[in-house]
């Protein structure tokens, strides 16, 4: 699936590779939409997590532009919805993830990146 | 204000059934107040609650509740029961003038004759019931329980030692649990993915409520395996993480990854955040304190083996190993497989408990099972691989012999930030010497793995 909440979270860990780690770029990816049951304690509870620069890019890179640049103070039924889909709704199936600092590819298949590093890639 | 509640618990993990009831409670901001002479073992207890209601949740919620009275009386015999039913007649006499009733009399370890359960109904007739009996549909039940020592594994007659109970109650029924039919639903051998890793549907239950799993919360599993525990926690409405060094695991053979059929299967599939491959202790996690609770099963190295990335040390001289070429895109299921080392179990408890304070909220759970050699244990066991900032809340056996697994739920008590964990003999070190923990001991879950394959027998292992 990797949902746009998972990418935010996910960070490369490959040996030495420390700054400039994240986010990690999409590419070849084909998404999915599927509805989620929206819970805004949790989406609430949530943001205090997110880099929302990273978040706003990724959702941008897939078609949604559905969120403000910068994080709003004020926190409406309208954002949290649009915020809800963006970080529960949309799945890439298919694709890699790529690291920005050392281009580790951490590919997707049926959902399920795999984020496992080879031998000389661990410290 | 408390009143005295008669909680009847299933006949199984009685070393579970506090912590169960005891969580469950927390989950709902309510107070239980357990009695000075508790005693695990015996079916009954009295308990202190403040409301019907706290009573429902509870039935509705804990696996091992089976009903719950509102508690009336108790005796060594049945002259003792009578005389405290009478005395206290405030109890039960709003239900005297018109209310429908029924009464069951049943017993715990024995079946009664219907003659004498007969009889024993009629020795209440002093309360003077005069609404109708409604045995399909009547508005209040009395429930007389009879309980009888375990006389497990040796024969007799049906009826023999008929009336030579422990103990009897009485009281009126609140509810009957209806939490226990979730052990048939979550059944392994049903259940459309599973593995021989997959934890039994009851315990997963059980290590659900230990996390106090209810909506708006974010659980994870590190080493999910076939997700025994993401279709429970799910199920009580949180949404679920889960990751495993082996891609396999988690996918099955069929496109569509095993969990998440599973989990469509029990309609939580929605609730399963994502499912990522990856060795813990080589892990991609941004920041910690992101997650409520952490529920998993490590592995010990008997069926899973306890591995992670790396190779085993080599004897000096050896020549250099080659070093395989820069991995491209590869899906996980592809030929390249990392090589791996032993992971030895208490490293790996400690190392657990490292990464549940680094990625925990404040106050969020860590409940995992660890194995542990039934005649080595000590308490002090645990105390090894406490780290500051964490703090144990229970520790439930479950006893297979001359080995068990002991279910620990840890609290994060402090709602400072921690760096993650290093993974290394030092840096564990360094943090079990800054918790002061007997450092010195050595715990019986130490080396699980060599002790179970020969055979727990200490003379084959210590030197
Ligand atoms: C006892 S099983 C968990 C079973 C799971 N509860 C289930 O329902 O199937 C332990 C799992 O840990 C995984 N594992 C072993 N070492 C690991 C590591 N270093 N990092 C992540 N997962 C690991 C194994 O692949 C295995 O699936
Ligand atoms: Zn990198």
């Amino acid at each position: 699936m990797v949902r746009l909440i998972t990418h935010n979270l996910l960070a490369c860990h490959a040996k030495g590779c420390t700054t400039n780690n994240f986010p990690l770029q999409f590419k070849d990816v084909s998404i999915e939409l599927r509805e989620a049951e929206l819970n805004p304690d949790f989406i609430k509870g949530f943001l205090p997590r997110i880099e929302w620069k990273a978040l706003v890019d990724a959702a941008r890179q897939l078609g949604d532009t559905t969120l403000p640049s910068e994080m709003p103070e004020m926190v409406d039924d309208e954002f949290l919805k649009n915020l809800h889909h963006v970080l529960l709704e949309m799945h890439v199936e298919e694709g890699a993830m790529i690291c920005p600092n050392c281009s580790h590819v951490y590919a997707i298949s049926n959902g399920i990146p795999n984020m496992l590093l080879a031998e000389h890639e661990i410290a | 204000m408390y009143s005295q509640y008669l909680c009847q618990f299933a006949q199984v993990h009685e070393q579970f059934r506090i912590p169960e009831l005891m969580s469950v409670s927390e989950l709902h901001g309510f107070n239980i107040e357990l009695p000075d002479d508790m005693d695990v073992t015996r079916p009954f207890m009295i308990l202190g609650l403040e409301s019907d209601e706290h009573a429902r949740i509870l039935t509705q919620r804990c696996i091992l509740v089976k009903s719950i009275c509102e508690f009336y009386a108790r005796g060594k015999t049945y002259e003792e029961l009578h005389m405290q039913t009478r005395a206290d007649p405030s109890k039960w006499a709003r239900y005297v003038e018109n209310t429908s009733f029924k009464m069951k009399v049943t017993a715990y370890n024995h079946s009664i004759p219907q003659t004498r359960a007969r009889d024993v109904v009629e020795d209440f007739s002093y309360m003077g019931m005069l609404g109708k009996i409604d045995m399909i549909q009547p508005e209040i039940t009395f429930v007389c329980y009879e309980e009888y020592v375990d006389k497990h594994g040796t024969t007799r007659e049906k009826h023999e030692g008929d009336g030579e109970f422990r103990e009897v109650f009485f009281g009126r029924l609140i509810d009957e649990g209806s939490a226990r039919r979730l052990v048939k639903s979550f059944d392994v051998k049903k259940r459309k993915y599973y593995g021989n890793t997959s934890m039994e549907a009851e315990i997963s239950l059980l290590m659900a409520n230990q996390t106090l799993a209810s909506p708006g919360m974010l659980i994870y599993d590190p080493f999910v395996g076939t997700g025994s525990m993401a279709y429970t926690t799910a199920h009580f409405g949180a949404l679920f993480f889960g990751s495993d060094i082996d891609g396999r695991q988690m996918r099955g053979k069929a496109e569509s990854p095993g969990i998440i059929r599973a989990a469509a299967q029990y309609g939580v599939d929605k609730r399963i955040i994502d499912l990522c491959t990856f060795d813990v202790t080589q892990n991609p996690w941004r920041c910690g304190e992101m997650f409520d609770a952490i529920v998993t099963d490590p592995p010990y190295g008997i069926r899973a083996g306890a591995k992670r990335l790396g190779r085993k040390a080599r004897p000096s001289g050896a020549p250099p190993r080659t070093v395989a070429p820069r991995s491209e895109s590869r899906p996980d299921d592809q030929p390249y497989i990392p090589p791996t080392k032993p992971y030895e179990l208490s490293a790996l408890a400690t190392d657990l408990i490292l990464l549940s304070r680094y990625l925990l909220r404040h106050n969020g759970r860590l409940v995992f099972f660890l194995p542990t050699v039934t005649d080595e244990y000590e308490e002090v066991d645990v105390q090894t691989m406490l780290c500051e900032g964490m703090e144990v809340v229970a520790n439930s056996l479950q006893d297979f012999g001359s080995w068990g697994r002991r279910l620990i739920t840890i609290r994060k008590t402090s709602s400072e930030k921690y760096a993650p964990p290093t993974f290394e003999p030092e840096g564990r070190r360094l943090e079990l010497e800054k918790a002061d923990v007997a450092s010195k001991h050595v715990p019986a879950h130490k080396d699980f793995r060599m002790k179970y394959f020969k055979k727990f027998n200490k003379e084959d292992y210590v030197a």
